[in-house]
């Protein structure tokens, strides 16, 4: 017999003959009516994985991933406001339910059943996965599975505070709000929610207010994998500057009490708090998932003994708020309604097309309020004793730094966050002065762990900021860029647009540093960013064009809410001369601010016509040496820097090497994986007649005098220009 | 029990001419209830509803006056109610505009005779008020087709006359494809003035109505708090879906907060009688919606409204008529030929 049938059984023979499970009595901290409407929460929830199942069995529904056993959190959900954001674990939809009673003329039973058949009404996600999330019931829909919804709780509940300070114009969440996200006990042990808890402690003992509950709904197993018992405790219970709650998940009253609590110090005091639940899994992992082929049977049936369902039952009666009678027509009435109302929901529509998938993947503009800049007084302070070189050449770092200073005055909810970025002032300098112009507030230096910096970055672009966080180097992307695919990029998506958290992420990285770092302060990949879907590469290739496209970025980010990847080659940020020794030729100077360049805009430098040279970043910087050199070849080229690496300006591309004979590609990053690739599949389907690439090697770049071995170089360029056009004769 | 309803109450308006004899026609037996009721009335000078009912000839000009309409709408419609058939399981209750208190009273939330002195108390001090007016203008065409754009063109509007200085125009109730529209004189002869006639009768003033569910009504808010007490209040024994298609759950409903709703944002807040259709259709997906009399003309509500929510795939009052056709999923019981469809 299934499980599911084993537990619905049990509730119904056992609460007919009043034979409940043992347990303490109910506390007086819940009034009847409160009590019973928590009761009808989990009986909903239970209805509905009831249902999800009996809908996969008949190819209408397509998720049965359960919240049984869990259904003590409705507790929690009435311990907290409902416009409190949750990150909810994906086994609470009681606590979804037990909100939405909070907000008049919520229709869960049909708003979940949508989300179960992939409707595209489903109000949350349109159809495209099934997520809990409620735009009225701010609850930011996410996966949830491994735990990165933490870092971007811990970014949210600063937001809450940063806004209080300095209200954004579109802040979200209201300023008394707490934060609450929710895990299982397995998923704790991930390094993200590890580093999320460290982060909130951290922050937390140097008195930054972070008011966010964790609630750790602990049932012992993740899949087939127990918990050590006591692990959750042990390992929480003394976190230094996280105060540690503990209830038994079974019990609504006990639950609620201990909720009320953590919810009532987080709120108070602004500090962090974990509140450990005790739970059961019930029906195993998923639809799929026989608890039974892993665990022993009595292990099984002593959890399904323990139902939360039961233990109401017998509270609820204890307590004198509901008899056991009347708790059995409302668990029969729930099943019988859900069932009617799923009859119903398969019948609406879902996606079709690719574009109907692809539709939230960009979220609508927003509404800004016009600003008419900085006054010129406020500018001069800021600028101060750099004022008076605005109008002299000057390098990359120095361009974007002035870049920062002007979008900063005038749009007061950029935030800058990352290591070293504050006091330090970036470690090239690119952010110097920027803390002591704009405060602490704005110009954040974090702790090192990436994670937790776009964590912060999402918390507070969710809140109405724009935030820039920073990434040392490209390198140190890779351990967090969970955060940016699974996280930032698919909000909008997940959420059909109703959320958003855009930024514009700042990252330094590439090769040619002069025998400093090795790959790890040289990468030269971003394979990890080009197939995100929605995000937008920006990658400069001189200071005035950083300047002008940080520009774009900060508008497209803030007006359009994408976000935004801005990869700054390091190698160019001192860069001073170009064709020769100390002729200054690379610096650019500061454009005027009402200035930028748009999305898709490519840069051309000559009219060459033999061969164009399609590049970006240091290679537009080697390419337009080696145009100089091919010059002397009697060879006309032009340099198409392409600005945006993702998504492509293929129009632009095709447009600019109209009229050349040839194509060359050139790439820093590595053969495999980088743009090239990209860019060779565009002009093979354009038909362009001859083009071809020069690459990075497929290897990690060395510390040393042979840091640009494996690099594109000038005279690689003009060597493959020259058999490219020697070839093709 | 072989179908389930959802029971909805009608509100003012819906007692006229024909409905005169109402109670004595279909009621006849309730001559106890009814006796509760015209007790009431005599302890506050007011002529008994079984007179009214019969034996005071019809008048336009008085029967359709809060204090006579309300009490009379009240008992046909409770009585209505009382007469469902024993094979229908009434799966929630909801009602439109005054007809919230008489879901209160279907549902058990106040009984039978409380119930009536609500109503009673809110229309009398409505009529002796007469606070501001109504009217009601469409934004769905003969077809019921919804058209967003329309509605939030007359919305447009309204906003814009109640901006102007000594108009006072609001949304009263989201009624289907209709709008009721609520202000003072002024804000109600404006847009009678700028918008265009349709349908050869809209605008139309609803005669004897106050501004109901507007800011206007707050001093009648103020003296039915006063003159009813919350201890009135009782679980309701069938779900109540509210004004805002918010559910009132028996065992599970704030008592307090339900006797607040009902005296303050019900009386003084837009009623959105299309959302707490549409909730009765999503969370109770009954198989039939049972309108109680008296009157019928609540069903075109009551039809757009689950033609807005594409209920059962209708889109046009084509499709709900095919619907209906088939196997009723509406039925009136103020209409003769259907009331069978539902008493026992």
């Amino acid at each position: 017999m299934d499980r599911v049938d084993i537990v619905h059984d049990n509730f119904l023979t056992r609460v007919a003959a009043g034979d409940f499970p043992d347990g303490t009595p109910p506390n007086d901290t819940l009034p009847a009516d409160q009590a019973v409407s928590l009761f009808r929460s989990q009986c909903l929830s239970r209805a509905l994985d009831r249902t999800s199942r009996k809908m996969q069995k008949q190819g209408q529904g397509f998720y049965t991933i359960g919240s049984s056993g869990h259904e003590g959190m409705a507790a929690v959900a009435h311990a907290l406001r409902p416009t409190d954001p949750a990150f909810l674990h994906y086994r609470d939809a009681a606590f979804q339910i037990a909100r939405a009673a909070q907000v008049p003329g919520q229709n869960m039973a049909w708003d979940m059943l949508l989300s179960f058949a992939c409707s595209s009404d489903d109000p949350i996600s349109g159809g495209r996965h099934k997520v809990l999330g409620s735009r009225d019931l701010m609850i930011p829909p996410q996966t949830s599975t491994i735990a990165s919804h933490l870092p971007k709780a811990v970014g949210s509940a600063y937001a809450i505070c940063a806004a209080r300070r300095n209200p954004p114009e579109h802040q979200l969440y209201a300023d008394d709000a707490i934060v609450m996200c929710s895990f299982g006990d397995a998923s704790a042990n991930h390094s993200t929610a590890q580093g999320a808890i460290n982060t909130a402690g951290w922050t937390s003992i140097q008195n930054t207010p972070l008011p966010l509950l964790f609630v750790c709904e602990d049932n012992g197993i993740g899949i087939s994998t127990k918990t050590p018992a006591g692990w959750i405790e042990m390992s929480m219970r003394h976190r230094p500057g996280i105060k540690y709650f503990q209830a038994d998940g079974l019990d609504i009253y006990a639950a609620f009490a201990a909720s009320k609590k953590a919810a009532d110090y987080v709120r108070c005091h602004r500090k962090p708090a974990f509140l450990h639940l005790r739970t059961v899994r019930l029906y195993g992992h998923a639809g799929a998932d026989v608890a039974t082929s892993y665990l022993p049977k009595s292990e099984v049936e002593a959890d399904e003994a323990n139902d939360p369902l039961l233990h109401s039952a017998r509270l609820l009666d204890q307590a004198g708020a509901l008899k056991p009678a009347n708790a059995l027509a409302i668990y029969n009435d729930t099943c019988a309604r859900t069932e009617r109302v799923a009859a119903q929901v398969i019948k609406r529509p879902h996606l079709k097309t690719a574009a109907d998938v692809k539709a939230s993947l960009i979220p609508p503009a927003r509404n800004c309020q016009p600003t008419n800049g900085p006054t010129p007084e406020a500018r001069a302070a800021a600028f101060g004793s750099d004022a008076r070189m605005l109008d002299q050449p000057q390098p990359m770092s120095k361009l974007i730094n002035w870049a920062l200073t002007d979008l900063m005055l005038e749009h007061g909810e950029i935030c800058l966050m990352g290591e070293d970025v504050g006091r330090k002032g970036g470690v090239y300098g690119v952010t110097q002065k920027l803390q002591t112009r704009f405060g602490p507030d704005r110009v954040i230096d974090t702790l090192l762990d990436e994670q937790s910096i776009l964590g912060l970055a999402i918390g507070m672009g969710q809140n109405g900021f724009v935030p820039m966080p920073e990434i040392q180097f490209l390198a140190y992307l890779h351990n967090a860029e969970d955060q940016l695919r699974g996280e930032a990029a698919t909000l909008p998506f997940f959420s059909n647009g109703q959320f958003t958290n855009p930024m514009v992420l700042r990252i330094a990285g590439l090769g040619y540093q002069k025998g400093f770092g090795g790959h790890f302060h040289n990468d030269n990949s971003i394979a990890v960013l080009r197939d995100i879907p929605g995000v937008i590469i920006a990658c400069p290739s001189n200071g005035t064009d950083a300047a002008l496209m940080m520009r774009e970025a900060v508008r497209l980010a803030r007006v359009e809410q994408r976000v935004v990847v801005f990869l700054e080659p390091i190698a160019l940020y001192p860069m001073r001369d170009l064709f020769e020794e100390k002729d200054g030729a690379f610096m650019g100077t500061y454009p005027s601010p009402d200035q930028s360049i748009p999305l898709g805009e490519v840069g051309i430098h000559g009219n060459g016509i033999d061969v164009a040279i399609v590049t970006y970043g240091n290679g537009c910087y080697l390419s337009r040496k080696a145009q100089a050199v091919l010059d002397g070849h009697d060879i006309s080229s032009r340099v198409i820097d392409l600005r945006w690496l993702a998504p492509l300006p293929k129009d632009a591309l095709l447009q600019a090497i109209k009229g050349c004979a040839h194509v060359l590609i050139v790439d820093e990053c590595r053969g495999t994986g980088s743009q090239s690739e990209g860019l060779m599949a565009l002009l093979a389907e354009a038909g362009v007649a001859s083009f071809g690439r020069i690459t990075a090697d497929d290897t990690f770049i060395a510390t040393g005098p042979a840091y640009a071995a494996s690099l594109p170089s000038v005279g690689g360029i003009v060597d493959a220009v020259r058999a490219l056009i020697g070839g093709a004769s | 029990m072989s179908r389930t309803a959802v029971i909805i109450c009608p509100g003012r308006g819906t007692y006229n001419k024909p409905e005169h004899g109402y109670l004595q026609r279909h009621h006849a037996e309730k001559s106890e209830l009814f006796e509760r009721f015209d007790n009431l009335r005599k302890d506050a000078d007011q002529p008994a509803i079984t007179a009214l009912d019969s034996e005071v000839p019809f008048s336009a000009r008085s029967h359709t006056q809060g204090d006579v309409a309300s009490p009379l709408i009240y008992a046909a419609s409770f009585s209505d109610a009382l007469n469902i058939s024993d094979d229908i399981e009434i799966v929630g209750v909801t009602g439109n505009s005054m007809g919230w208190y008489i879901a209160l009273a279907v549902a058990g939330a106040l009984s039978a005779t409380d119930g009536f002195r609500v109503v009673n108390t809110m229309g009398t001090l409505m009529q002796a008020q007469s606070i501001g007016g109504q009217l009601i203008y469409p934004f769905t065409g003969d077809n019921w087709v919804s058209d967003p754009a329309a509605k939030q063109a007359i919305l447009d509007v309204v906003r814009e006359i109640d901006a102007r200085a000594d108009h006072v125009l609001a949304l009263s109730i989201d009624l289907g494809g209709m709008l009721v529209l609520a202000g003072d004189e002024s804000g109600l002869s404006a847009f009678e003035t700028q918008m265009p006639q349709v349908q050869g009768r809209y605008p139309m003033r609803l005669p004897n109505h106050s501004a109901f569910h507007t800011h206007l009504q707050e001093p009648i808010a103020a003296l039915g708090r006063e003159a009813l007490s919350a201890d009135m209040f009782t679980q309701p024994n069938i779900p109540m879906i509210d004004g805002r298609g918010a559910i009132w759950w028996p065992n599970s409903s704030d008592l307090s907060a339900l006797y607040d709703y009902t005296f303050s944002h019900q009386v003084t807040e837009p009623y959105d009688f299309t959302k707490a259709i549409q909730t009765a259709a999503q969370e109770f997906a009954p198989d039939m919606f049972i309108i109680t009399g008296p009157g019928n003309t609540l069903g075109g509500a009551v039809a757009q409204s689950l033609i807005l929510a594409e209920w059962q795939g209708m889109r046009s009052k084509a499709d709900f008529l095919k619907e209906q056709e088939n196997d009723p999923i509406l039925v009136s019981m103020g209409l003769d030929a259907q009331r069978a469809l539902a008493e026992s």
